[in-house]
């Protein structure tokens, strides 16, 4: 392409990590009759039992399109919930994006957001790629600490503040871990086949043909986002293609893990974070083959500053056996309560499950808002049917008027938070609340509006998703 | 203009069941129990009954739906028999029906029976049910400690008063309870129980404690009605007749709508500001209440719900041993929910068997020196969402 050539850009980026950071010296101490386990050091994000792929992404998404409302909208993840779902279609109603947008899921490698980006960046209209990761793994293997859950997103538009100046792909059937629908959690191959092979093969070719479309050297990359196939194997890269930037992507697998599809944009975020106008980033996606791209920072991108704080804005802890629950590693007896029936119908979903993903409300005549919205207003002096008009409420900000940790129902993770929520657009809503931190909950603390899975039908394998309260600012992480 | 039901009803039989764990009980046993001894109690055949209601709650967990079940269980031979159900004030609900029954001269004698069997579920508290299919969606599947834990911070938060404060009252009323339920023969819990223990318990839902939490007990109560000059005619010359019963429901307000603070049940209010108009008496007239002390904290809020406290006051007025049984305003001398049990759809009549038997000077170690007003309150759903009932018992003259 060359530097003069590709103006589109990114104009925004998101990264969300969930609150919970394993402590991975907790996993070493847990597995250490065993010598089996991984990397000790740093912290592993952990997802809420009601997060997943569609949950992270869209959170990721929020940052990214506050600016932003775009037409296009691909979902990227190799541990995306449904099978016959789109989570595109999903994630744009979560968004309450016009429904004409064109969407489309991307998966089958955790290089698929890099490739999806690229093909937005070559091609035409406002496209948000959103991507989260969720990857089940056994314990005892190296990936359930070293891999992390996360989500991320980039905005391409025609003026983005990261301009495109070159890229190469390279496609090859690779194979350095197998997962499959026959067994999803990873089995791992000799990491040194993976070591030497990958670099040599796939990920150097790649950025060296790329560094030659952009028509620039190693030696002017300032800052890269290249996505190790394994911890570690970043010096052998660096050695392989020259480049000596410091390396965001390694950064995020120490500090969070490796968040698979959801890697590579988040890594592109810290890069714009800490670059500087007129910096070139290198960005670099694996699996299945590899995608280069080259940008050059001519303007702002927002979002950025945002992931970067998320790397610190957490909760540390040390509890295995929570951790192995959470993940889905061992599967706990809850009892009687927990057998509760959670079947969604299909016809409910389909009358009123725009609503719920979406979180809208609807505002009566006389201006007062109200969830769900109803055919006569709870306005106390409505008088009969009432037209109402959509009122999103996930970003409006709110307060507590009444909380309660329950111990007694049932919860993946107890306990069970809930209690009335005040919106300061006049709405309220009864609502489950999560990510509590140590303090708890307490009334009239503000709460932030978080995508999350309501119900878990486990029998049929299906979820739904509503909003639930969080608390408005999250803990700073201790160094 | 409606002039009320003010004895246009007498209560001429009443039976309720011991509440508890009744392993060995099912429905049927639980029905024929309550209904034979309110039957003879009444001293009429059970030919002259010509409508029945039967109040439960939890159809799906046992006892089967539709009326069916009363009819089977004491073969009510081809007349109106129907179901009520409206969450926890299901009991008062199916008085309701049969009061309203004999005051519109519609029959003679009608039974109200409140049945539930809980404990075939396999483990404590209630069961956790759907909320609607659409509600689902949305609502959270909280526990009734957990929705009626609710009231506590936004009570706090609204009198200002001390967490501290706030649980030592709640404390009192499950003391006062238990040393109630300890001398009631029928009651599921009849342990006293001292303060040390009742604010030490495992916490449930904060900050309400597992002694802040009533019984979940199998149980059934019925009440037989009929007009007070078919009473005089079968030898009762001064009947206990219905003074007032009313219901209030959530219509949306509290839980959609941004005034509610979440520390006081309007329907409680509404309920009860009916039923003193209906009885023609206000709150101080009252002798004795027995009031719906699901939770600790929902018997304190109610104090003042039903104007027997002034608002902010009724930790105080707790602690003071206003509501103990030999305090100014005597509450729950049966050991209320909290002791003599919670089946649900029975709860309501069986706060009526404790009125009647008051009023009729019945309650043995119980008996309060002199009752001429008792009150009896329900409060079903949660307090953002609730139905509560209200009613009044005296005697005629």
């Amino acid at each position: 392409m060359g530097q003069d050539t590709g103006k589109r850009g990114i104009a925004s980026v998101g990264g969300y990590l969930p609150l919970l950071r394993l402590d991975r010296s907790a996993a070493s101490k847990g597995l250490q009759f065993s010598g089996l386990g991984g990397r000790n050091a740093g912290y592993r994000t952990t997802a809420g039992w009601d997060e997943d792929a569609l949950t992270m992404a869209a959170e990721a998404s929020r940052h990214a399109t506050s600016t932003v409302a775009p037409t296009r909208i691909c979902f990227a993840s190799t541990s995306s919930p449904f099978i016959e779902r789109g989570h595109a279609s999903m994630l744009l109603e979560a968004l309450a994006l016009p429904a004409n947008a064109r969407t489309i899921d991307v998966s089958g490698n955790r290089r698929c957001a890099v490739s999806a980006l690229l093909d937005a960046l070559l091609g035409q209209g406002d496209t948000l790629i959103a991507s989260g990761e969720k990857r089940p793994v056994r314990a005892g293997s190296a990936f359930h600490t070293a891999w992390g859950d996360g989500g991320s997103a980039a905005v391409v538009t025609d003026d983005g503040g990261a301009a495109l100046i070159g890229y190469a792909s390279l496609a090859r059937d690779y194979v350095d871990l197998y997962s499959s629908r026959e067994h999803p959690t990873p089995y791992a191959y000799e990491e040194r086949f993976v070591k030497e092979t990958a670099t040599r093969d796939v990920i150097a070719p790649t950025i060296k043909a790329a560094l030659a479309d952009a028509g620039v050297t190693s030696a002017d990359i300032a800052h890269a986002a290249i996505c190790e196939p394994l911890p570690g194997m970043w010096r052998d890269i660096s050695k392989a293609t020259g480049i000596t930037a410091p390396n965001h992507a390694s950064d995020l697998s120490a500090a969070a893990g490796d968040l698979g599809a959801a890697h590579p944009l988040f890594a592109l975020a810290l890069a714009l974070d800490a670059a500087q106008p007129g910096d070139i980033i290198l960005l670099a996606g694996f699996g299945s083959g590899c995608d280069t791209l080259i940008f050059k920072v001519i303007g702002a991108v927002a979002g950025a500053a945002k992931a970067r704080a998320a790397l610190t804005q957490g909760l540390i802890f040390a509890d295995y056996l929570r951790f192995l629950s959470l993940t889905g590693t061992i599967d706990l007896d809850w009892g009687i309560r927990s057998e509760f029936e959670q079947k969604t119908q299909a016809t409910v979903l389909e009358r009123y499950g725009r609503d719920m993903i979406g979180f809208i409300g609807g505002r009566d005549t006389r201006g007062n808002v109200q969830f769900p919205k109803s055919r006569i207003p709870v306005r106390p002096d409505a008088d009969g049917p009432e037209p109402m008009e959509d009122m999103r409420l996930a970003d409006v900000p709110a307060k507590l008027v009444s909380v309660t940790a329950d111990r007694l129902n049932f919860t993946p993770d107890p306990p069970f938070w809930f209690g009335l929520v005040q919106f300061e657009n006049g709405a309220r809503v009864m609502m489950e609340f999560t990510d509590a931190d140590a303090d708890g909950f307490k009334v009239g603390d503000s709460v932030a509006m978080r995508l999350r899975i309501k119900s878990h039908d486990k029998r049929r394998g299906f979820r739904t998703y509503f909003w639930k309260a969080a608390p408005a600012l999250r803990p700073i992480m201790e160094a | 203009m409606a002039s009320g039901i003010k004895d246009r009803v007498a209560i001429i039989g009443m039976g309720c069941t011991v509440f508890g764990e009744l392993w060995n009980k099912g429905p049927e046993d639980l029905i024929v129990e309550a209904f034979e001894e309110a039957l003879a109690d009444a001293g009429i055949a059970r030919g002259h009954i010509n409508a029945a209601w039967v109040g439960n709650a939890l159809d799906d967990i046992n006892i089967g739906n539709s009326a069916l079940p009363l009819a089977h269980a004491l073969r009510l031979k081809a007349i109106p028999v129907s179901r009520v159900e409206n969450m926890c004030a299901t009991g008062t609900e199916a008085l309701r029906a049969a009061t309203y029954a004999v005051a519109a001269g519609a029959v003679d004698f009608a039974v109200a029976l409140g049945v539930e069997k809980l404990k075939d579920t396999g483990y404590g508290g209630l069961p956790l049910r759907t909320k609607g299919l659409a509600n689902d969606l949305w609502m959270p599947y909280g526990s009734a400690p957990g929705t009626f834990a609710q009231l506590a911070g936004a009570y706090t938060a609204r009198h200002g008063a001390s967490s501290e404060d706030l649980k030592r009252a709640m404390a009192h009323v499950s003391w006062k309870s238990h040393q109630n339920g300890a001398l009631n023969a029928k009651a599921h819990l009849r342990k006293a129980v001292d303060m040390e223990t009742i604010l030490n318990a495992p916490m449930i839902a904060n900050p309400l404690g597992l002694f802040d939490c009533c019984g979940v007990s199998d149980g059934a109560a019925c009440a037989i009605v009929t007009t007070p000059e078919i009473a005089k005619g079968l030898g009762i010359a001064n009947p206990v007749t219905v003074k007032a019963i009313q219901l209030s429901a959530s219509h949306g307000w509290e839980a959609s709508y941004h005034e509610w603070d979440g520390s006081s049940i309007r329907n409680t209010q509404e309920a009860a500001k009916r039923a003193y108009a209906e009885a023609g008496i206000s709150a101080h007239d009252l002798s004795m209440t027995e009031v719906h002390d699901c939770f600790s904290v929902t018997e304190l809020v109610t104090m003042e719900d039903l104007g027997l406290s002034a608002e902010g006051s009724a930790i105080f007025d707790i602690l003071d041993g206003r509501y103990d049984h030999d305090g100014a305003m005597p509450c729950q001398t049966d050991g209320g929910l909290k002791c003599f049990g919670h089946p649900v759809g029975a709860s309501g009549l069986r706060m009526a068997y404790e009125v009647y038997s008051q009023l009729l000077g019945r309650a043995g170690d119980r008996q309060l020196a002199n009752v001429d007003f008792g009150l009896t309150h329900n409060l079903g759903g949660q307090p953002a969402n609730s139905v509560a009932a209200v009613s009044i018992l005296g005697r005629l003259n």
